[in-house]
């Protein structure tokens, strides 16, 4: 397809001299892509560059630890031959000059794939713009000039001139028909180890989250907040409360029906409650527990995670929505000749934890309700917001913030709800802060996931059928959810049952492909066990042949284009780990007593992610996991550096839900309620950790997610290794270990 | 309500809060020295780290009448412009993701470098486990205290 560049790229000049460079973004990166349902897609502001030689990159995604925010630059910086010293980069804020998609979501570890082309086209826009500019300026051919470090050499005379001394001039030519990418070997800044932007500020103390918002007249409101999801307040006492010096005002927190029913159920959801109003934080965090307040469980007062189970259970026999049939997996279960493995996994709730707890700052004054936060979905914050406060959109400014920490919790609107409330009823500035204990009980949950397997094994040493029975809390059910074997086994089918959520849930760092590698990776560890097969070899036997995905029609309009060629090409990347993992020798197995290896694998978008854990069984600790080497193939590696954080990152994240994770709820209410009892990760529990990044030239994909998946099975496959037990669920206690330890003090 | 004068990084400042007030609250919301972070509130997760008199202590629990008159060092008074060497190992290393807990792992950094100028893996994990990153920057933070240990030496 010809792609008409004046579609997606606008070149225009800045006031006071200068350069524009403008691109319109649309979903999933299809540059020349020009509406979306009939809606144009406007132009963002991307690069400018002034007569001093400044280029300044907007940033249009949300930083929060993922590093986009200087990897995204750097492609740019890239194209355009700029030297990196001059670059700024730029937070930009919501407004209508940055809008659409751009704007709409940071997260789905998409940030760099979506903007690739686009961000790689508008660098090399700029620099061929700045070359013709050149060009005209010595009335020389653009072959006689050399351009490096942003600066263009006229080869014949010699003479330079920096960027910005061409700025003005080529802020005035026409958007050039075509320009030439560099070629992978051309790169000065892909591919390098460059350091995050955000470093200084962070080490001088001089970094600010949404949490240090501070302005003139600004109060602090705390919530006392309903700890049963979807549960009311019934009534409540602030006598006390009110005596307490500093106080300002206490009122009830929640919504009309009607309100209720036009915001988005999962990301407008807000916990109905009673707020403080204080001329401090502390004031309202103390006042609060002055308050006695009465609520109403309704359905989920009475829940428990061990009801859950049991609704879980109930529905084992009664599938509900198939969602992957190949074959016919009916006689090669009913066989008596086979033999059936049944097994259940249990992958539960897990909560964030996010470093800075959630928070939102409003001025809601007159008409026009101003909020800034770190959010990952500054559109959809707008679009609650809105409707929460029954004002139009164009009322609403979100100013986007950098956050201690997002991993899918931020996509929700309603801390800047809450706070565009308070702030209304108020008239004044007010800051509302959530205390570590409401982020934990009041969290946006990981959705529980329960799965039964089963496969039916041939007397020839076979699995002729395999079927995988989910059992989902998962409210946001979309396509990806579809349940699927990437092994190919003749006869496969698979289905999901829906199990109404005692917890409010989210998306959580890897999301469903955390939930279903579990039993999926720890059942074919287990099969290939039960067949005396190395669980490597067994993998790749499985996928030498290549799995029938049906018939498209199952898919969703949009993603049937990619759909079966992201399929092949995750399995390429499977057999290329499982290849380099083999012929590199990262897969020994040990005789060690008490010492194990485990593999999995799973993949994010096309990420593609397997890990090997190494377990030693530890009488203190129950377990110890000492080693984790990644194999990763996600294309090319924009920046190794924070490539390789990120995948650490997820290592520690997933090892935390492994190790500490799940949440116990009794009466609809969580029974953790800050880091002591939910715990995570410490320095004196890591791992050593080993990245491998498989080389490729392919088109980048995302890095921050697809290091989770796969290490809770593959602690689990090693734990097994070392003792002989097989723990199929998370977080891994010390009771399931027991036996182990019992039988090594017997012996 | 009650009077209070505090020894910040070296200057004397003079708050009028309740004696229960954390000073973390104190050094937030009426100071306005937004490096030291509020994270748990309980002493379990290191992000309001600062030193009174050298010794690393959690802000967050220590109520503003117990640190009357006493010499206080949050991350702003570790140095004018970033060049601390624990700051200048963290860039050399690059340890940061969000960011967040980074002032605490520095104070808690500073702390253990200035009791104990070589300490081993061991001593480290001791001296940092209070501090928690939920980024998991552990094995850079680790780094970075080795490169300052090495640097402060030279």
């Amino acid at each position: 397809m010809k792609i008409n560049r004046r579609d997606f790229l606008k070149v225009s000049g800045k006031v006071g001299g200068g350069l524009m460079i403008s691109l319109s973004l649309p979903m999933y990166g299809k540059i020349g892509e020009t509406t979306k349902e009939g809606v144009e897609i406007p132009f963002n502001k991307f690069i400018s560059i002034d007569p001093n030689g400044e280029i300044t990159i907007m940033l249009t995604k949300h930083e929060m630890g993922q590093g986009t925010g200087t990897s995204i630059p750097t492609i740019i910086a890239d194209e355009l031959d700029a030297d990196w010293n001059k670059v700024k980069i730029k937070q930009i804020e919501y407004s209508p000059d940055y809008t659409w998609h751009e704007m709409g979501t940071t997260g789905g570890s998409g940030s760099i794939s979506r903007t690739w082309d686009a961000v790689r086209n508008a660098g090399a826009t700029a620099k061929q713009l700045l070359v013709q500019a050149a060009s005209q300026r010595w009335n020389v051919d653009a072959v006689a000039m050399e351009v490096s470090n942003s600066f263009i050499t006229n080869l014949v005379t010699g003479e330079k001139l920096e960027y910005g001394e061409l700025a003005e001039a080529a802020s005035k030519l026409p958007v050039p028909e075509e320009v030439i990418l560099k070629t992978h070997e051309e790169y000065v800044y892909i591919g390098k180890p460059i350091k995050n932007r955000i470093t200084k500020e962070v080490v001088s103390g001089q970094s600010r989250y949404g949490l240090d918002m501070d302005m003139p007249d600004l109060v602090y409101a705390s919530i006392e907040k309903c700890p049963i999801y979807k549960g009311k307040l019934k009534s409540y006492d602030d006598s006390e409360a009110r005596q307490i010096e500093g106080v300002l005002d206490i009122f009830p927190i929640g919504f009309s029906d009607e309100i209720k029913s036009s915001l988005n159920p999962t990301l407008g959801y807000v916990n109905e409650g009673v707020v403080i109003v204080a001329k401090s934080t502390w004031i309202a965090f103390k006042a609060r527990k002055a308050l006695i307040v009465e609520w109403d469980g309704l359905e989920n007062g009475a829940r428990s995670i061990e009801s859950l189970n049991a609704d879980m259970r109930a529905l084992k026999d009664a599938p509900e929505h198939l969602t992957m049939d190949l074959g016919n997996i009916g006689p090669s279960f009913s066989s008596t000749q086979n033999e059936t493995m049944s097994m259940e996994y249990d992958n539960p709730y897990q909560a964030h934890a996010l470093m800075e707890p959630l928070n939102a700052t409003a001025d809601y004054r007159e008409d026009k309700c101003e909020i800034w936060v770190g959010t990952q979905d500054a559109e959809q914050t707008i679009g609650e917001v809105a409707k929460a406060m029954e004002i139009s959109t164009d009322k609403v400014i979100v100013h986007n913030l950098k956050s201690g920490g997002s991993f899918g919790r931020r996509y929700h609107a309603d801390t800047s709800i809450e706070a565009a409330f308070v702030s209304r009823k108020m008239q004044k500035p007010v800051k509302v802060i959530w205390t570590r204990e409401d982020e934990v009980r009041n969290d946006h949950f990981q959705p529980y996931l329960k799965n039964y397997l089963r496969a039916a094994i041939s007397p020839e040493n076979e699995v002729v059928a395999i079927e995988n029975k989910a059992m989902a809390t998962v409210e946001y059910v979309t396509w990806t959810e579809k349940w699927e074997h990437y092994y190919a086994f003749p006869n496969i089918r698979c289905h999901r049952s829906m199990v109404p959520t005692v917890l409010h849930e989210g998306a959580w760092r890897s999301v469903g492909e955390h939930s279903a590698a579990l039993s999926k990776e720890c059942f074919i560890d287990e099969l290939a066990l039960k067949l005396n097969k190395d669980p490597l070899d067994y993998r790749m036997e499985l996928l030498s042949r290549e799995v029938d995905w049906g018939d498209p029609k199952d898919f969703p309009d949009w993603a049937v284009d990619f759909m079966i060629p992201r399929k092949k090409l995750l399995r390429e990347r499977q057999v290329e780990v499982l290849s380099y993992a083999k012929k590199h020798g990262l897969w020994n197995k040990t005789t060690e007593p008490g010492k194990g290896i485990g593999f999995a694998m799973a993949n994010f978008g096309p990420t593609v992610c397997a890990e090997i854990a190494e377990v030693s069984m530890d009488e203190e600790f129950g377990f110890k996991v000492d080693k984790v080497t990644a194999i990763v193939h996600c294309g090319m590696v924009i920046n190794p550096h924070i490539g390789k954080g990120q995948i650490e990152g997820s290592i520690i994240w997933a090892l935390s839900a492994v190790k500490y994770g799940g949440m116990e709820v009794e009466n609809g209410k969580v029974q953790r309620s800050n880091f002591h009892d939910n715990k995570v990760l410490r320095m004196d529990e890591l791992p050593e950790i080993e990245v491998i990044f498989i080389e490729s030239q392919e088109r980048p994909c995302g890095l921050g997610e697809p290091g989770t998946p796969p290490l809770a099975p593959a602690v689990l496959n090693a734990i097994y290794d070392a003792s002989g037990l097989r723990v199929r669920k998370i977080p891994v206690l010390e009771e399931d270990l027991n036996t182990f330890f019992n039988s090594v003090a017997m012996t | 309500m009650a009077n209070y004068t505090l020894e910040i990084n070296n200057n004397s400042y003079s708050v009028d809060v309740t004696p229960d007030t954390p000073l973390l609250w104190v050094l937030r919301d009426v100071l306005k020295l937004y490096g030291t972070k509020y994270g748990c509130g309980i002493a379990q997760c290191g992000a309001c780290t600062v030193h009174i008199n050298g010794l690393p202590m959690r802000s967050c629990s220590i109520p503003i009448e117990k640190v009357n008159g006493q010499s206080i060092r949050t991350i702003e008074g570790l140095s004018d412009t970033a060049d601390h060497p624990v700051q200048l190992a963290w860039e050399e290393v690059d340890v940061p993701q969000c960011g967040y807990c980074q002032s605490g792992q520095i104070m808690s950094a500073v702390a253990l470098l200035e009791r104990n100028p070589n300490p081993s893996d061991e001593e480290i994990n001791r001296a940092m486990k209070g501090n928690i990153c939920r980024c998991g920057t552990y094995a850079r933070i680790r780094s970075a205290i080795k490169t300052a240990a090495k640097n402060m030496e030279s």
